[in-house]
């Protein structure tokens, strides 16, 4: 008791101090959102202002004689005349491991109804990417555990790889793969008691969406006990344009917050393209003039100041990283559309999703020509490096060559052989969703697959004879799965070893 | 129609015209709004809009408005003006009011520059401190 009182005395001396001045404006017009409000002569760009109630909100627009402010929640309360104070602070959210396994919304405040989060750190929402000097490049990887995107466009951590197809191509599955894989390999490594293993912390903004889908997805992570390592940021389709403007810059100020203690992160921004539109619709009521399909001039750094913003640190500040993975979603396969080639241009490369493919059941649909990584090859596990090098160019050359083929039946061995073996690679690229593969059971499969071991299974068998060997490996050669794990690489006793197992089960490998 | 823009241009070129030593001449406004309303010019409505909203930022930004709990007596209100004219310069006048919701102390706005030493101001302070 007698420390509430003396906290209420301190704090009560501490209003005791000569009277602050304080800057404040008149609301002249209201709507939409948007305020402008005349005064506020003093306010600077992106500052908070204090609205009468409580509420808050950021400056955007500054002008002669009026600014033209955002409103950060419900502003029916708010009427013309009423007084608006600046307050000399930047918009902040809560960070810090305690946002974990929670879901909030764009301005950090909790919406999952587990009470209230004790963070103890704030972090401004827009701030400037880290310059030149305390990055270092991409050199780890971000094990995605979808085999086709890790043998041929792999992600590396501090990268940026966009998701990019048409509706309902599976983006979303893609990157919550990812999430519940890296939740995966957290665990194992935890269990396993590995202290050299740096954790991969998630986030998951959601802009824009149906709330059902968020739901699902949420329901997804917590079924594949992802949440733990997860935060949630919803900014959905029934938010104003305002908060799904703002939720990404929440949601990297969150992950920035792990880079920046040393810690790895992985973003996803789902979806870009709905932050655009977002944007826009706050900057036509702002009357900011628009330009090439209404959006503003500055679309293009809207995404990249907070694509920038992902980066991997050098060890001198920390070692830390964030991975961001954005999905834009096209319109009938254009990638040459404003905000996907803006995003395409900002990303170190993009994983292209194809209607097509997904509807003749190649899932992940995987357009192996559009999709590159470009700095992640670098990031890859030595393992897979090894036994994936050939593979895209494989896969490209059958596409090319099926398309050929189609005309005529007679082929000479050589073709008819690469039309086979990508057929079978096809087949192994197939997986069902939210089953992410460990590494080194990529790496088995690959190997097997890139030495010929299912040459003489049968196409429709492939999957069959994949998950048995899978199985096998899993249950019967443990040692071989945790040599090449531990490592990373393919040493010449494991490959002797990893030949003779892949041999021992194909002699007993019956379809069935 | 003249747009929005081309009257705020027109009525910023006018008030500029009718400053005198840096300080508003408001007699010059009168014979420019006597002059607009008497030829009607294009547009003239919106430029009188706009004329009216920028003579009155630029009066208000010379007029410190003193509120305060009771009625200040003429000693304060010299001490009051002076502080404020040593501050903001020798144009500031001062316009004077009763507040009795303020409880105690004074509340003084120049512009969009506020002054809040009244009782109410610091039990709000206060309130947000412990919500």
């Amino acid at each position: 008791m007698s420390n509430i009182l003396q906290e209420l005395e301190s704090e009560i001396a501490g209003l005791k101090t000569s009277v602050a001045k304080t800057n404040v404006g008149v609301v002249r017009e209201i709507g939409d959102g948007v305020a402008k409000v005349e005064g506020l002569s003093d306010v600077m760009l992106n500052e908070m202002v204090e609205f009468p109630g409580g509420l808050y909100g950021l400056a955007l627009n500054l002008e002669e004689t009026e600014v033209g402010c955002i409103l950060l929640g419900e502003g029916r309360h708010v009427k013309e005349g009423d007084e608006v104070k600046s307050t000399g602070k930047l918009f902040s959210v809560p960070v810090g491991k305690e946002m974990l396994g929670r879901v909030v919304d764009a301005l950090g405040n909790p919406i999952d109804g587990k009470g209230a989060i004790n963070a103890t750190e704030n972090y401004p929402v827009e701030k400037i990417a880290p310059g030149i000097m305390p990055r270092q490049s991409v050199n780890q990887p971000v094990q995605t555990g979808i085999m086709a995107i890790d043998a041929m466009v792999p992600v590396g951590r501090g990268q940026r790889e966009l998701i990019i197809g048409d509706r309902s191509t599976g983006k979303t599955t893609v990157a919550i793969d990812t999430i519940i894989s890296q939740s995966n390999i957290n665990k194992a490594a935890k269990e396993a008691g590995d202290d050299s293993y740096k954790p991969m912390y998630s986030i998951y903004v959601a802009v824009g969406q149906k709330l059902a889908n968020v739901a699902r997805t949420i329901a997804t992570l917590e079924e594949a006990g992802a949440m733990e390592y997860t935060i949630v940021v919803v900014a959905s389709a029934s938010d104003s344009a305002t908060n799904q403007y703002l939720a990404p810059y929440a949601g990297c100020a969150m992950g920035e917050w792990f880079m920046q203690n040393g810690m790895d992160a992985l973003i996803v921004y789902d979806d870009l393209s709905k932050h655009a539109v977002a944007y826009r619709e706050v900057s036509l009521v702002l009357r900011r003039p628009s330009g090439r399909e209404a959006y503003p001039g500055d679309v293009f750094y809207l995404h990249s100041r907070l694509l920038e913003r992902s980066a991997r640190l050098s060890d001198a500040n920390g070692n830390g990283s964030l991975t961001a993975l954005p999905i834009v979603e096209t319109q009938a396969g254009d990638v040459s559309a404003y905000i996907p080639t803006n995003v395409i241009s900002i990303t170190d490369g993009q994983i292209y999703l194809e209607t097509d493919l997904f509807y003749k059941g190649i899932r992940p649909a995987i357009s192996v020509g559009l999709s590159v990584s470009r700095v992640g090859s670098s990031a890859q596990t030595k393992a897979i490096k090894k036994v994936a090098g050939t593979t895209k160019l494989d896969l490209a050359q059958f596409r090319e060559l099926q398309a050929f083929a189609q005309f005529g039946s007679d082929l000479d061995d050589k073709t008819r052989a690469q039309i086979e073996r990508g057929e079978r690679i096809v087949e192994l690229f197939k997986q069902d969703q939210y089953s992410p593969i460990p590494m080194e059971v990529e790496v088995v499969v690959l190997f097997a697959m890139q030495n010929g071991y299912f040459d003489d299974v049968d196409v429709e068998n492939i999957k069959d004879c994949q998950a048995k060997l899978q199985e096998f490996f899993t249950t019967r050669k443990d040692a071989i799965l945790k040599a090449i794990r531990d490592s990373g690489k393919l040493e010449d006793g494991t490959v002797s070893d990893l030949k003779q197992a892949i041999e021992d089960f194909k002699s007993g490998y019956k379809p069935e | 129609m003249k747009s929005s823009k081309e009257a705020l241009r027109t009525a910023r070129q006018l008030i500029e015209a009718s400053m005198v030593d840096g300080k508003l001449d408001l007699q010059k406004v009168r014979t420019i709004v006597a002059k607009l309303v008497e030829k009607k010019p294009r547009g003239y409505v919106q430029v009188a809009d706009q004329l009216g909203r920028l003579a009155r930022l630029e009066v208000e930004k010379n007029m410190a408005r003193v509120e305060s709990a009771i009625a200040l007596d003429e000693a304060t209100k010299a001490t009051v003006l002076n502080d404020l004219r040593a501050k903001y310069g020798s144009q500031i006048e001062a316009e004077y009011s009763v507040d009795p919701d303020l409880i105690g102390g004074m509340r003084i706005r120049i512009g969009s520059d506020v002054w809040d030493g009244s009782v109410k101001n610091r039990i709000e302070r206060l309130e947000q401190l412990f919500s």
